[in-house]
């Protein structure tokens, strides 16, 4: 069985865990880009302050989500974990972003920090990058439930390639949220909340991550099962 | 030399119908005729100015109408699904991989004012490809940077093996705009003339035009439907390397736990690998990183490797769908095609690479390898069909 042992969200108003039930308020919300504390982070995420608003809010999404399932990383280390994320629109903003900016040079000059993020996987790239993600990383998008899809090729492809562990996540420019799905092995003595199964309910089969925080945050912990 | 078969454990998910578009035209027969015959489609290109750019090279499909009434990725994909009328049923899940899609109908929002940025968002496209594909299954997209479609075969496969559906559509495109030629430039990516992979005076890679799609079925309903088994998806490894979002990692670990796992997916041993179809860009770093990899995995091996971007360019979230198709006529002819544009390889590369082709012996496999920005990796094992 696969259960979900963390979850860390962002949003305006704030950022939080789903165990640790703690939101962080004023840390970063209202869209001002703050200094990645050591309240989120383990160490310092490199050059955070350049990352496009969707890279920063699964920096941050996926950062509690770890920490809520009692995951630890490092810079010296890689961790055996994949990353699988969804949005709306994409990288649409970020393309907006890029060719205006192309345009307004009088299409001599593009700028390559600017051009990087206009892929959809390149936020999970950035949090690959900073937390040592090793497994599989791919967006995905479709027109059903947004949860139900990312959940159900995180959990295939723990179960086919044998990957211990997988992110899964909601990201976008104002919000984010972040689930951690484990093998039932490998999230011995950890706290868990619901199986995947369940989790595709708290969408509503829409992308909005407000409503998905609100449900996620009344759910009660349950021990895993062995 | 007759060698063993290799045998994936599971549901066998095989290919039973495909075809691709790429600058040489439509149809994979003319893809795989022109990649034997040594020819390249790079050219100069003449769509967009390129003054300003680090070159002005590509592997554009001239048929195609810039700024038209279509996107360029669907005037690609129309043409080849008008030729499979009837070949792919309603009840087929689709998965489309791209990385920037119809992102020319973006520049010309902006540029002419003409229609919504927003109609360039992948799932838009989602829908065009369901209706023109004739699927009932509103599909998804995967998008792994330049390994989306090796991905997106990757999840079709998975999801056969699992038991989830018994009939998948793989469905890959991009095209060579504006916008993305301009980003790869500014990144100092593109060759300044054409792409040549593997070769020591190489300097980057030729972006290039292509859709392509395959058909995926268990082997039982493929067998129930008395349909031609064009070869097996047998296995499959995907990882990142966790080390820079532009660069490939300089270890190549990351590519090495892909092929390791794509091994393992497929119960497959380095001997019964017969040829690597390389991603080989013609970037100095990503080739040198896939043959220091293949270096860990095969070691003395020395399985013979080609890519075939020096001849149908980078073609981005297509390059591993066009290259699947191409490995698996390769399985079927008992070819190994050389690598158009090589004339001298890299150092230690000549014991991999080569300028002439060379045979497959029968019943050996394919190993087929893509890398994109993030560091994402995926490896795919392809068996030949019955």
């Amino acid at each position: 069985m696969i259960s979900i042992s963390g979850i860390g969200w962002t949003v305006g108003e704030g950022k939080g865990c789903a165990i640790k039930g703690f939101p962080l308020h004023g840390i970063g919300g209202g869209g001002a880009v703050e200094p990645p504390g050591k309240e989120i982070f383990s160490f310092p995420f490199k050059n955070f302050g350049r990352l496009d608003p969707v890279s920063r809010m699964a920096g941050y999404a996926v950062a509690l989500a770890l920490k809520d399932a009692g995951i630890e990383y490092s810079q010296d280390g890689k961790l055996d974990m994949g990353i699988i994320g969804t949005n709306a629109s994409g990288s649409l903003d970020s393309d907006v972003r890029y060719f205006r900016d192309y345009l307004e040079s009088g299409r001599t000059i593009s700028r390559g920090n600017l051009f990087i993020y206009t892929l959809p996987s390149s936020p999970l790239g950035e949090a690959a990058i900073h937390f040592g993600l090793q497994g599989p990383l791919y967006y995905m998008t479709g027109t059903g439930d947004p949860l139900k899809l990312i959940m159900d090729a995180a959990a295939e492809t723990m179960l086919l390639d044998n990957v211990p562990a997988m992110l899964a996540g909601v990201f976008e420019e104002d919000a984010a949220i972040c689930f951690v799905l484990m093998k039932d092995g490998e999230c011995s003595g950890r706290r868990y909340w619901r199986d995947i199964a369940q989790a595709g309910q708290l969408t509503g089969g829409r992308f909005d991550i407000l409503e998905i925080i609100e449900k996620t945050s009344k759910l009660k912990e349950r021990k895993c099962s062995k | 030399m007759e060698r063993r078969r290799i045998s994936a454990p599971g549901v066998k998910a095989v290919v039973v119908s495909c075809d691709m578009v790429t600058a040489f035209g439509r149809s994979s027969d003319v893809c795989w005729e022109n990649i034997l015959g040594g020819r390249s489609a790079i050219s100069r290109i003449a769509r967009f100015r390129t003054k300003a750019f680090v070159s002005d090279y590509s592997a554009a499909l001239d048929t195609l109408r810039y700024h038209g009434q279509e996107s360029m990725v669907m005037q690609m994909l129309r043409s080849l699904f008008e030729q499979s009328e009837g070949s792919v049923p309603r009840d087929a899940k689709l998965i489309l991989a791209t990385t920037k899609g119809e992102v020319d109908l973006l520049e010309q929002a902006i540029l002419e004012g003409r229609g919504d940025v927003s109609e360039s968002r992948p799932s838009v496209l989602l829908g065009k490809v369901a209706s023109l594909a004739g699927v009932d299954d509103a599909g998804m997209v995967i998008s792994a940077a330049c390994a989306s479609s090796s991905a997106a075969v990757a999840k079709a496969a998975a999801t056969i093996r699992c038991g989830h559906a018994d009939c998948v559509l793989v469905v890959a495109c991009d095209s060579v705009t504006e916008f993305v030629f301009s980003g790869f430039s500014s990144l100092m990516a593109l060759d300044k003339n054409a792409a040549m992979p593997f070769d020591k005076n190489r300097s980057g890679l030729s972006l290039g035009d292509a859709a392509a799609y395959a058909l995926i079925m268990s082997e039982a309903r493929a067998k129930k439907e008395d349909r031609e088994i064009i070869g097996e998806i047998a296995g499959w490894g995907l990882s990142d390397d966790a080390n820079h979002m532009t660069g490939p990692s300089r270890d190549s670990q990351g590519m090495i736990l892909a092929l390791q796992r794509a091994l393992k997916s497929a119960s497959a041993e380095a001997t019964d690998i017969g040829f690597i179809s390389a991603h080989g860009t013609g970037t100095v770093y990503n080739d040198a990183m896939e043959i220091r990899a293949f270096e860990a995995v095969f070691g003395e091996l020395k399985v013979p490797v080609y890519s075939i971007k020096g001849a149908v360019g980078h073609t981005m979230g297509a390059a591993g769908l066009i290259e699947m198709i191409i490995a698996f006529r390769a399985l079927k002819e008992r070819t190994v095609p050389s690598t158009v544009n090589l004339q001298e390889p890299d150092g230690d590369f000549r014991e991999w690479v080569s300028v002439r082709q060379c045979n497959v012996n029968a019943g050996q496999s394919a190993l087929l390898t893509n890398a994109g920005f993030s560091g994402i990796n995926a490896a795919l094992v392809l068996a030949g069909g019955a």
